[in-house]
């Protein structure tokens, strides 16, 4: 028995906890480090995709100084940076709308509050697939809708149409995005203790005041986790702007996202597109990074 | 009463608008050819039609691409599974500097383009000589699912008290012993909803699936079958939104049934 009861001992701990997430590293390893090692060497030299595997290319910053001199890299950034703004307000603009109406006390709230959160389960490219559809330039729904309230007198066609078609994947991806902040702000609402509210009422304060002072702010830990996700989920989609627009037309929803597969796949550009992807990494860390630290400090 | 009639009233508008997209893909899906193209649209099908159900599944490959994804997000669930438990594990009992630092460090993850990933793994994978095959895809699934699943069973182990363990340290187990017979036995709905999500995760996936398989059509998973309907020369949309219920549908309601264990994998990793 005294061997087997050693493995317990406290000196033990520490190695099984290595052995036990030894595998996990391993493959993580694997997985994400080497291939990111992978994609910041290629980034460094002028590579295309057919010459990969061959001798390794001299060192170069090129790839870096031709996205930053490159017209379409700067709309990329300028297409990403218009989505995050815009997806992330009607997000949370939805997202904590509807939670603050399932929190309320009615008939069928369970049933609600399983119901805003639903398109959470559908497939991204679904989701799409089916604003796609809807946004249809002969037979869509929507502009029948439009047309039948009297707001577009002729049917649009919204998919081939710069502004049009941005605002098509805006919808989409806030459509696809917003449940999750539905969710997390329904848990933070409902970690509020009610005495805080009760302490408030004393005081003589207003329902609007109430949520001033006591709702928002205790959602504000909430908040900042979902920002985070939010905007790094819109960073990096490809697969609804893809699939509604492919990037087009002329480029008006080519998200750096878009930019960074386009250049890979379509062009071959396998360097330039890791130069590219390297910078979006770079913003992302950076955006989460300041995030996380003021709510942490706050 | 009166007081709760307006925000249930609220409520159903609410939903109604928000799920509409839902609704109108069912019905087109149902809709009967004609009615495609007829104005004003048909919002409540009187007739409805599964003739595009048959084509999708009979004229086109959306079996295959169902097995497809089947096989694909079984391999990625079942090696996720192995390796979060251990690594959940370790983080939830065995924690010192070296196993945080491991799994803070999956965490980053989160952060990486899908679309930069997506490069250096393609010339792996070519290297390899497995490109375009279902474990390619099924290994790209892993950087998602991995780091979530670790996390997602490290919040399930920390709800399950540690005297149990030390009772079978007293009766003579091993810790891994312990694990097994114990802890797993115990955490079962935890372990079958971090399954069923990462089988929905990589059910889901597009952006790895496209760019790894693209060139092999007879490996295609249905998220790439259904965006590759689109771009035909003319569009059969109720074709493509029975398509597109046929894989939606299963999770909906999978969604509905298991929602409050689902929801604990959405914030999962996000308290941290």
């Amino acid at each position: 028995m005294a061997p087997r009861w050693s493995l317990w001992r406290p000196s033990a701990r520490g190695w099984l906890g290595i052995l036990l997430m030894g595998p996990s590293a391993i493959v993580v390893a694997f997985l994400i480090v080497y291939p990111l090692a992978r994609a910041l060497d290629l980034s460094f030299q002028k590579i295309r995709i057919s010459r990969v595997g061959a001798a390794r290319l001299p060192f170069t910053l090129d790839n870096y100084s031709r996205a930053l001199g490159d017209d379409a890299f700067w709309n990329a950034a300028l297409v990403s940076l218009a989505f995050v703004v815009l997806v992330t307000l009607f997000c949370f603009l939805i997202g904590v709308g509807s939670a603050l109406l399932v929190n309320q006390r009615f008939p069928g709230r369970r049933l609600a509050r399983l119901l805003v959160a639903l398109p959470w389960a559908v497939p991204e490219v679904v989701a799409a697939t089916i604003w796609a559809w809807m946004f249809d330039g002969s037979f869509g729904v929507i502009n029948w809708m439009l047309q039948s309230l009297g707001f577009i007198d002729a049917p649009v066609a919204w998919l081939s149409q710069p502004h049009q078609a941005f605002a098509v994947c805006t919808v989409a991806l806030v459509w696809s995005g917003y449940p999750f902040v539905a969710v997390m702000a329904l848990a933070g609402l409902q970690a509020i203790p009610g005495e805080l509210y009760e302490a408030a009422q004393m005081d003589g304060a207003h329902a609007w005041q109430r949520f001033w002072h006591v709702t928002l702010p205790s959602l504000r830990p909430v908040c900042a986790i979902a920002l985070v996700l939010v905007v790094l989920r819109v960073m990096r989609d490809f697969a609804t702007v893809f699939v509604i627009t492919g990037g087009g037309p002329v480029g008006a929803t080519r998200s750096l996202a878009i930019y960074t597969y386009e250049q890979a796949f379509s062009f071959f550009n396998i360097g330039y597109a890791a130069a590219v992807g390297m910078v979006t990494l770079l913003l992302c860390a950076l955006f989460s990074t300041l995030v996380v630290r003021r709510s942490v400090a706050a | 009463m009166r007081r709760q009639a307006l925000p249930a009233f609220a409520a159903l508008i609410v939903c109604a608008l928000l799920l509409f997209p839902i609704w109108w893909m069912l019905v087109t899906a149902v809709a009967q050819p004609d009615d495609l193209r007829g104005f004003p649209p048909v919002f409540f099908p009187t007739h409805p039609s599964f003739a595009a159900f048959h084509t999708i599944l009979f004229d086109r490959p959306m079996l295959r691409w169902i097995m497809n994804s089947s096989i694909v997000a079984g391999l990625s669930t079942a090696l996720t599974m192995v390796l979060g438990v251990l690594g959940g594990y370790a983080l939830s009992r065995y924690s010192s500097r070296a196993v945080r630092a491991a799994g803070m460090s999956v965490l980053l993850a989160k952060m990486i383009p899908t679309t930069l990933l997506v490069i250096p793994l393609y010339v792996l994978f070519r290297e390899y000589g497995l490109l375009a095959t279902l474990t390619s895809a099924a290994l790209a699934h892993c950087t998602v699912t991995i780091p979530f699943a670790i996390w997602m069973l490290k919040a399930y182990f920390d709800s399950i008290p540690v005297e149990l363990e030390e009772a079978a340290a007293i009766d003579g187990s091993t810790p891994l012993g312990a694990l097994w017979r114990i802890v797993l036995p115990v955490s079962l709905p935890g372990l079958g909803a971090t399954a069923l999500y990462a089988f929905i995760l990589s059910w889901n996936e597009f952006a790895f699936s496209r760019t790894l398989l693209f060139s092999a059509p007879e490996n295609w998973t249905v998220t790439i079958g259904i965006a590759s309907i689109r771009g035909e020369y003319i569009i059969a949309w109720n074709e493509i939104m029975a398509a597109s219920a046929i894989v939606a549908v299963p999770i909906i309601i999978v969604f509905l049934w298991l929602e409050r264990y689902l929801v604990v994998g959405l914030t999962a990793g996000a308290q941290k």
